[in-house]
């Protein structure tokens, strides 16, 4: 490369780091709004998701894996999402026909004019391989259905999206990534800041 | 400087911004461009917003006027794109991540049909999609920063609406881009464009 050439990219990755600090923060949905009562309810359909290669498909690692907020009383249940309907619900085998494509999981939210949340519920891509904590076969190619759950749970509670990389909330995601997981400072504030 | 310098800058910059789609897989442009049924510069002349039939989901339906097809298609005057998320009655429903079309945009779309019907929608999510902007004469295209649920206000109450067209596409390259993925043309036999 030529020098001029290092000299620019040098230039440009100070840029990046420079205007990438100041945005660094949890963002919450807007309009602002929150569910009516704490903890929140959200339900795993235990139907799980066959990709997972653990006793249940998942279901008992998401259950669990999402309780890392703190303000969710998780269960697994026989019952399906209703649009529009309390409490939130997860589905891990089906795309709720909006899920498709390049989209892994997608959270759908209700409120009326206000600022309470209704209802919640994900759905899930089942075009793509999960992986769960509960798994002893390794990773290979395969999505963490905790950390993608844990994440869409942060849309069901109020947040929008971290500037943060490493955060729960961060917009992105890669194949055999365990980070989202666990929650990092920036989500918690984000947190703390809706309840 | 040299004009592939100012890409490489360009590049890294929105690489600065944090990706708006959430647990979405990020695709190749070219994977995105190829797969498109069509791709298409025009405006947003109208939306509303219904419940389907089940009165399961809210979706938007946008009538974009055409006034350009991309990538050697062809096609209808008018396109109806149909995207899930919207407010009827004043109950409003979000994907949150995915992309939205408003009323009064000057856009960029790749299209394709939804799964269950012949309505179309925003191929590859928000890779899907560009705001057209004049920057000196010139249409650029960047990314849109508003997208179902989040990303309109930060912590500190602001609104990040309008998008820095200081980092977008010029439109002649984004349609040699397209060009030449819908062609197959890859690597070093990508048109010179410098």
């Amino acid at each position: 490369m030529k020098k001029q050439n290092l000299l620019t990219l040098a230039i440009a990755t100070v840029i990046v780091t420079v205007t990438a600090s100041p945005m660094m923060a949890y963002t919450l949905l807007s309009p602002r709004r929150t569910w009516a009562t704490v903890p929140v309810t959200v339900q795993v359909n235990n139907a799980g998701n066959s990709s997972v290669n653990d006793s249940d498909h998942g279901v008992t690692a998401v259950v669990g894996a999402i309780r890392a907020w703190g303000i969710v009383n998780s269960s697994s249940t026989g019952s399906v999402a209703v649009r529009g309907t309390a409490p939130a619900t997860i589905m891990l085998n089906t795309n709720g026909h909006i899920c498709t494509g390049s989209c892994l999981a997608a959270t759908l939210t209700g409120y009326y004019t206000g600022s309470t949340i209704t209802d919640a519920d994900i759905y899930t891509n089942t075009k793509y391989n999960y992986t769960s904590s509960r798994e002893t076969d390794g990773c290979s190619g395969e999505y963490d259905i905790d950390g993608i759950m844990t994440h869409e749970v942060g849309h069901v509670i109020g947040l929008g999206h971290s500037s943060v990389a490493g955060a729960t909330m961060y917009p992105s995601v890669s194949s055999c990534n365990f980070n989202n997981r666990s929650l990092e400072a920036d989500d918690l504030a984000g947190k703390n800041d809706l309840y | 400087m040299h004009r592939r310098s100012l890409i490489l800058v360009t590049l890294l910059l929105a690489l600065a911004v944090p990706l708006s789609a959430s647990q979405f897989v990020q695709q190749p442009f070219d994977q995105v461009a190829r797969e498109a049924g069509y791709v298409v510069r025009g405006h947003v002349v109208d939306t509303f917003s219904a419940w389907d039939s089940a009165h399961d989901v809210i979706y938007t339906y946008a009538t974009v006027r055409v006034q350009r097809y991309i990538g050697e298609t062809t096609g209808p005057d008018t396109l109806v794109v149909r995207e899930v998320g919207g407010t009827v009655d004043g109950y409003t429903q979000e994907a949150i991540g995915f992309p939205m079309i408003r009323q009064g945009e000057q856009v960029v779309l790749f299209l394709s049909q939804w799964d269950d019907s012949a309505d179309y929608r925003i191929h590859g999510f928000n890779q899907g999609k560009y705001l057209v902007r004049n920057r000196d004469g010139v249409e650029i295209l960047v990314e849109d920063p508003v997208k179902q649920g989040d990303a309109r206000m930060s912590r500190d109450g602001r609104f990040a609406i309008e998008p820095n067209s200081d980092t977008g596409l010029r439109m002649d390259e984004f349609v040699a881009m397209v060009d030449d993925a819908r062609a197959g043309v890859t690597g070093t036999n990508r048109r010179q464009r410098d």
